[in-house]
């Protein structure tokens, strides 16, 4: 780098000049430091999991195959027969692979596959428990939001709500329930839909803590209450991003839903836990492959929705 | 020399610029004018490829610049400077950042990403900002500027491109008529101390009357005049603006942004 200034400063430009580099210095140093400190942190935490880990990371990987030798079926066609609950002749009289049991009749001979009708079950859940989300978190949203909420009481109130509602986990509020409502989809929809109520309530009231307030100011000079200007000043320019927050909730609420089978929320969680705890390695894959199609299915369906709904013009197209 | 050959834009269904034909020697101010979606914004966007013209072809000496790419592309953006009408800078940053920002074609992308500039080119855009008379908010986010000062940091950010070409889409339309004079007389400066070729898009007649050396009007995405600003007459004007022959309430001094003391109140706001 050259050290003549051309063209020529005056004086105050040069003053200027010293200026700007002592202040973009200062940031530079700002920011070396804090990424000295993120990887530092970084580093740390890995280390730490792997000392208290109770093997080293790198000396037990070799073993992850053995791990999962057991999932490896004799025949390849029982993971479709598991998953369509068609018999299968390797049959042996066990649970493991006794796949009609669980065959779910409609009307004479036609049935639904069981992990069809839980995986079912699981997307029920979800889609409630977000419907459920989406209602609390769009009416604490206008509460909570420093623009459209002036008393700071009420603010702090509708705050708090949301924090304790996603401050515990969906499978801390699962088990609560579950002793109280007994096991099944009902303890799961409480315990993901009050989560999912408090962190759509947080996502949302940031999103409207983000809007142009001239709309706002324009309703005011009209004359227009409280309930009107959220709903015309407000509501509006909020409602693109309240589809791509809720879509993605839905998304991650089918995983939660899952997860939450597995500690007797029901659905096709519960049966997954069941098939890798007993060994039974067809039906465990065939739950893998429709978990994994049907989350699949769900996130393609809900990026399409939002394109349909929100407009290709919100996302810069 | 600037020339365009029977360029034709469309947008699905709508036909936003129809086969216009110009050529635009250097060193010239032209205002183009025209009603709203005339056409006047898409005309400027291609000429710099921020809108691809759908036929039709645009030369600037010998560069074909409709069959740019990729770098060759970035290149000719870099030549012709752009001045937008909501002046988008970034407004997070400060004003001499974002002056330098204009040079980020002309230096290695890696040198740029950490924001390493070069003496000379904090120089350049010191002395840019000097000339333009808004030094003293240098260091300040541009965010925070007014609209005037602003636009004038968009101006020091295109001198530093070193641009052939500065185009400036609707430069005034947001600003009060004192900053609107300031940053008129700056693009003039430009144009008649550096040679560089201004084509502006005016809303205002009479500031196509008074900086311009040659005005363009457009209408339904034609060119429907093109001449001396001497010889854009009343009935001129009507047509252009689409005005009934026999509605007298139009006036030129209705969309007036100049500082004329004395002006006598519009016509058009004349209480009957």
């Amino acid at each position: 780098m050259s050290r003549t200034t051309e063209p020529a400063l005056s004086p105050k430009g040069l003053e200027l000049d010293r200026r700007w580099r002592a202040l973009a210095a200062q940031r530079r140093l700002y920011t070396i430091l804090i990424l000295l400190g993120v990887g530092g942190a970084l580093v740390a935490s890995l280390r730490y999991a792997n000392e208290t880990n109770a093997g080293d990371f790198f000396e037990r990987l070799p073993h992850f195959f053995d791990f999962t030798s057991w999932l490896i079926p004799r025949d390849w066609n029982d993971v479709w027969r598991a998953l369509f609950d068609v018999a299968t002749p390797s049959a042996d009289g066990t649970e493991a692979t006794n796949y009609p049991l669980g065959r779910v009749y409609l009307f004479g001979d036609v049935y639904l596959p069981e992990y069809f009708e839980l995986m079912l079950v699981t997307l029920n859940i979800a889609l409630v428990s977000t419907l459920v989300g989406v209602l609390g978190g769009v009416s604490l949203c206008f509460l909570a939001a420093r623009n459209t909420m002036t008393n700071a009481w009420m603010r702090g109130f509708a705050r708090r709500v949301a924090e304790i509602m996603r401050a515990f986990p969906e499978i801390v509020i699962a088990g609560f329930f579950a002793a109280i409502l007994s096991i099944g989809p009902i303890a799961a929809i409480f315990a993901v839909g009050i989560h999912t109520i408090g962190a759509l309530g947080k996502l949302f009231y940031e999103v409207v803590e983000n809007i142009d307030m001239g709309a706002n100011e324009g309703l005011s000079a009209v004359g227009a209450n409280w309930f009107e200007k959220v709903r015309f000043g407000t509501l509006p320019l909020i409602l693109p991003n309240l589809v791509s927050y809720s879509l993605l909730r839905l998304e991650i609420n089918v995983r939660a839903s899952t997860i939450i089978g597995a500690v007797g929320g029901g659905g096709i969680g519960q049966e997954l836990k069941l098939a890798i705890s007993r060994g039974f390695g067809a039906k465990t894959l065939a739950l893998v492959l429709i978990l994994f199609v049907t989350i699949v299915i769900v996130d393609n369906l809900s990026a399409h929705l939002r394109r349909r709904l929100v407009g290709e013009q919100a996302f810069g197209l | 020399m600037l020339v365009l050959d029977d360029v034709t834009r469309r947008f699905n269904e709508k036909t936003a610029v129809a086969g216009v034909s110009l050529s635009i020697p250097s060193g010239s101010f032209v205002g183009v004018i025209g009603r709203s979606g005339a056409g006047k914004s898409t005309l400027l966007r291609m000429v710099n490829r921020l809108v691809d013209p759908t036929s039709g072809a645009i030369r600037f000496g010998d560069v074909d610049v409709t069959k740019l790419q990729g770098k060759a592309l970035r290149d000719w953006r870099a030549r012709c400077a752009m001045i937008f009408q909501q002046f988008n800078l970034v407004g997070r940053l400060d004003v001499l950042t974002n002056v330098m920002l204009g040079r980020l074609n002309h230096r290695p992308t890696a040198y740029s990403l950490v924001k390493s500039f070069t003496d000379r080119e904090r120089a350049m855009a010191i002395s840019a900002l000097e000339r333009l008379g808004i030094a003293e908010v240098a260091l300040q986010r541009a965010g925070t500027l007014s609209g005037g000062q602003q636009q004038r940091v968009a101006i020091a950010r295109a001198i530093l491109q070193e641009p052939e070409i500065i185009l400036a889409d609707e430069p005034i339309a947001s600003l009060d008529p004192r900053n609107a004079q300031v940053v008129m007389r700056s693009l003039q400066a430009l144009n008649r101390n550096d040679g560089i070729t201004v084509v502006t898009n005016l809303h205002t007649l009479d500031t196509a009357r008074e900086y311009c050396s040659r005005v363009i009007a457009m209408a339904n995405g034609r060119v429907v005049f093109d001449g001396a600003p001497e010889a854009l007459t009343e009935p001129v004007v009507r047509e252009i603006y689409g005005v009934e022959a026999d509605d007298a309430s139009f006036s030129e001094r209705a969309t007036s942004t100049s500082l004329g003391f004395g002006l006598n109140p519009s016509p058009a706001f004349a209480v009957s």
